[in-house]
């Protein structure tokens, strides 16, 4: 599943960020791995871009850049 | 005597500026780095017998150079050695900052760990053990609370001890795993076989990582391909092993670590807090509250800044124009001089002066609330919120703002660009700040509205401002596909908690911005304001038609033919509203309707003191009496036109030919002052396109406007 076919308020962990260079390396710098548990916080008031916790801190990102992160839901 | 260069490095949000602002304070010297508009400070001051010369570093969550920023930062600390670098560290968010942490360990400089906000940490039920962290790392770590100056005492210290014996400092090396030790081996043989002089240049470790992790500037600045045996050799070592690239596997081993001394020096006690920043994103971030809460800030920081300077700008307006230049004529008239020195004194270089302190009062406090709003943590909000609007035309959310402020002036916006990220960002915006139609340029519509378009008056206000609005997202979109072409910026960016900031942060800041304007654009402001005089005035004595404005208006005029209004008279004042656009209405009402010299009253000396006092007192308690008691935006009101002149002008211009004409002073050159702020901002290249668009774009669309209403019949 997509990071941006999440819900507000689901949790989920990383599985693959599917992109290269820039943007990968940026979220990569931002705490956002493989591996790591995230939760979908909200979603700006236009719908887009989204806020998310990783390791303890909002990060907001657009959804452009949240489809290419494949997650799995935590239950 | 010791002299020693300090660096500040730490992750945006993590209280480092306050922290700069505390140990530096005034001493601070604010300028760019070399090249780019990413603001540099610097100080330099004493601890006992040790000089330190402190540099910032922009902001950065690690060292790969992606951003501006990041390229700043990393250049600085590999080419310029620093001697130590600070890192400030948020307490609150260890892990995610202990990541830059280990990338700087990675250079083998002595590290000071500020860990910062550490109150905030304490009321979270956090602990940190920093013995343990000094242990783990082989560096200082010395906790701060940089708002209440706590904790710099012990830093300088630091600083001091690590001056004394560098060598006891070193930090570290931390072992990134078997895989990536031994490639790490295998690269530094290679460089001490083929390529020792680079060992002098580079920390060698830093330099062997980022040869591994194939880093594009390091290739490029040491000559390396990839290709060489040595670095093969060592990268199929590792994707034996691995399947993902190496890149990405330094950050996981980096993250890793930092994961690991998180949990040993952090314990967090259970304390029950609800947590404020979230309570209030649930309202601010709301759905369907979100916008007009925004709205309402916008609302209110605009109205605060114009509503607030308005009485102080007109103070100082009133000053210089009245009392400065009666003294200035009654001095020089005692020495005799001549007609026309007194003229340049007073109508060249004292309204020079004024035309830049008039700004003053305004990008204080724009400059202020800026610094609030950013400070808070509302920024990042704003961002949030208006993000999807702005992606249209390949901005950041936070471009909304400048643009905002655009509409009172657009001078102010080029500073608020700041709190923009990005060099691309900054620049594309304030390059399409000018058609946003800004307060001086309703003294020239009120006249012309009054004159020809008495019935729909509204109509034609509003049509004006859409057209700026309209007209700014078309060279938006145009400059994004060609000058800022290639990839909108990614939208990563954090929402950090809602904090106070402090009286300090506000106060350096707000004088930070202040000191640049009067100096890097004043100085410019100042002289062309006396070059203007000169166009005006000389030969001296003559009629404005024979002046040297006048002759230009006359060469020129005939561009504006197609236009409508192709005569010297609109055209001379079309020039002389590039100093302030609504000097077009004052030039107009001295060339159609010349003012009657009269001689005035000279108030006597002591009297004319008293009025000042009382000026600047009933300012105060206008500006007070502004925000407080009115709800709509008094900002920049106009005064009453005189009947001659429009009357004047319903002989020269047609309907058509006037609306034609509003249009173009709407969109033509931006005035002086901003001319200048953007050029202190950054430089002459950006200003000469912005001159180039704003002479193309006003013309072809005043043609427009005036061929397609001839053919619409309307004229």
């Amino acid at each position: 599943m997509k990071l941006s076919e999440l819900k507000v308020g689901q949790k989920a962990k990383i599985l693959s960020i599917k992109t290269k260079g820039i943007i990968k390396r940026r979220l990569m710098d931002m705490g956002v791995l493989d591996g790591e548990p995230i939760i979908v916080e909200k979603v700006a008031p236009l719908g887009d871009p989204i806020d998310i916790v990783v390791k303890n801190y909002h990060l907001s990102l657009r959804k452009s850049e949240a489809e290419k992160i494949e997650v799995e839901v935590m239950q | 005597m010791k002299t020693i260069k300090v660096a500040v490095a730490g992750n945006p949000n993590s209280g480092k500026s306050t922290l700069i602002n505390a140990i530096a304070g005034t001493n601070l010297y604010v300028g760019n780095w070399p090249g780019v508009t990413v603001e540099k400070k610097t100080a330099t001051f004493k601890v006992d017998d040790l000089t330190i010369d402190l540099v910032d570093l922009p902001g950065t969550y690690s060292l790969s150079p992606y951003t501006q920023e990041e390229i700043i930062a990393r250049d600085f600390i590999v080419k310029e050695k620093p001697d130590i670098i600070i890192d400030v560290v948020d307490s609150t968010n260890l892990e995610r900052n202990l990541y830059l942490a280990i990338q700087l360990l990675e250079l083998g400089i002595p590290v000071v760990v500020a860990l910062n906000i550490y109150d905030e940490a304490k009321k979270k039920g956090y602990e940190i053990n920093t013995n343990a962290m000094e242990q783990l790392l082989g560096i200082k770590v010395v906790p701060t609370v940089a708002t209440r100056k706590e904790g710099i005492k012990e830093l300088l210290q630091a600083i001091k001890e690590i001056a004394d014996s560098p060598d006891k400092f070193r930090p570290r090396i931390l072992n990134y795993g078997a895989d990536v030790e031994n490639a790490l081996k295998i690269i530094e043989n290679g460089i001490r076989q083929s390529r020792k002089e680079l060992i002098e240049i580079y920390p060698i470790r830093w330099l062997c990582l980022k040869l591994l992790e194939e880093d594009e500037r390091v290739l490029k600045e040491t000559g390396f391909t990839g290709e060489e045996e040595f670095l093969k050799k060592a990268k199929s070592h590792i994707l034996k092993a691995q399947e993902e690239d190496i890149e990405s596997m330094l950050a996981e081993i980096r993250y890793g670590i930092a994961h690991g001394i998180t949990q040993e020096v952090l314990r967090k006690k259970d304390v029950a807090r609800i947590d404020l920043t979230q309570k209030i994103d649930k309202i601010v971030l709301n759905r369907y509250l979100g916008i007009p809460i925004f709205l309402a800030i916008m609302w209110l920081a605009f109205k605060l800044a114009f509503d607030f300077s308005q009485p102080f700008s007109d103070w100082i307006d009133g000053l210089i124009s009245g009392p400065i230049k009666r003294w200035a004529t009654v001095g020089l008239n005692a020495l005799n001089s001549p007609e026309w020195l007194v003229s340049l004194v007073t109508d060249g270089i004292i309204t020079g002066v004024g035309a830049v302190l008039v700004f003053v009062p305004l990008i204080g406090i724009i400059m202020f609330l800026m610094t609030l709003l950013e400070g808070s943590g509302y920024m990042a909000r704003a961002a949030f919120v208006m993000d999807r609007l702005m992606h249209f035309i390949g901005l950041h959310g936070k471009s909304f703002i400048p643009l905002v402020l655009g509409f009172g002036c657009n001078v102010p916006s080029i500073y608020a660009t700041r709190v923009l990220e990005t060099e691309r960002d900054r620049k594309l915006t304030a390059m399409i700040c000018p058609p946003i139609s800004c307060g001086a340029r309703l003294p020239v519509y009120v006249l012309f509205i009054g004159a020809f378009f008495t019935a729909n008056g509204a109509t034609v206000l509003w049509s004006l401002y859409i057209l700026g609005i309209i007209m700014g997202i078309v060279v938006g979109f145009i400059l994004k596909n060609t000058l800022f072409k290639g990839p909108t910026p990614p939208f990563i960016m954090e929402l950090p908690p809602y904090r106070i900031p402090t009286l300090r942060d506000l106060r350096i800041h707000t004088w930070q911005k202040l000191k640049h304007f009067l100096i890097k654009a004043g100085t410019f402001i100042f002289a062309s304001s006396i070059v203007f005089w000169f166009l005006l005035n000389t030969p001296y004595g003559v009629e404005k038609e024979n002046s040297y404005l006048g002759k230009i208006g006359q060469t020129v005029s005939p561009v504006f033919e197609p236009l409508g209004f192709g005569n010297w008279q609109a055209t001379s004042a079309l020039i002389t509203g590039v100093i302030a656009k609504e000097v077009v209405v004052t030039t107009m009402a001295e060339i159609y309707v010349p003012e009657k010299k009269e001689e005035k009253e000279q108030p006597a000396f002591s009297e004319e003191i008293k009025n000042i006092f009382a000026g600047f007192v009933s300012a105060v308690g206008e500006a007070f009496y502004n925000v407080f008691s009115r709800f709509g935006i008094s900002a920049w009101e106009t005064e009453e036109q005189p009947e001659e002149l429009q009357n004047k002008l319903q002989t020269v211009f047609t309907p058509l030919s006037a609306y034609a004409f509003l249009v173009f002073v709407l969109l033509y050159l931006p005035c002086l002052t901003f001319a200048f702020t953007l050029r202190a901002e950054f430089g002459w290249k950006t200003l000469g396109w912005v001159l180039i668009i704003y002479l193309i774009l006003p013309w072809i669309t005043a043609f427009v406007v005036y061929q397609g209403g001839r053919l619409l019949g309307l004229e």
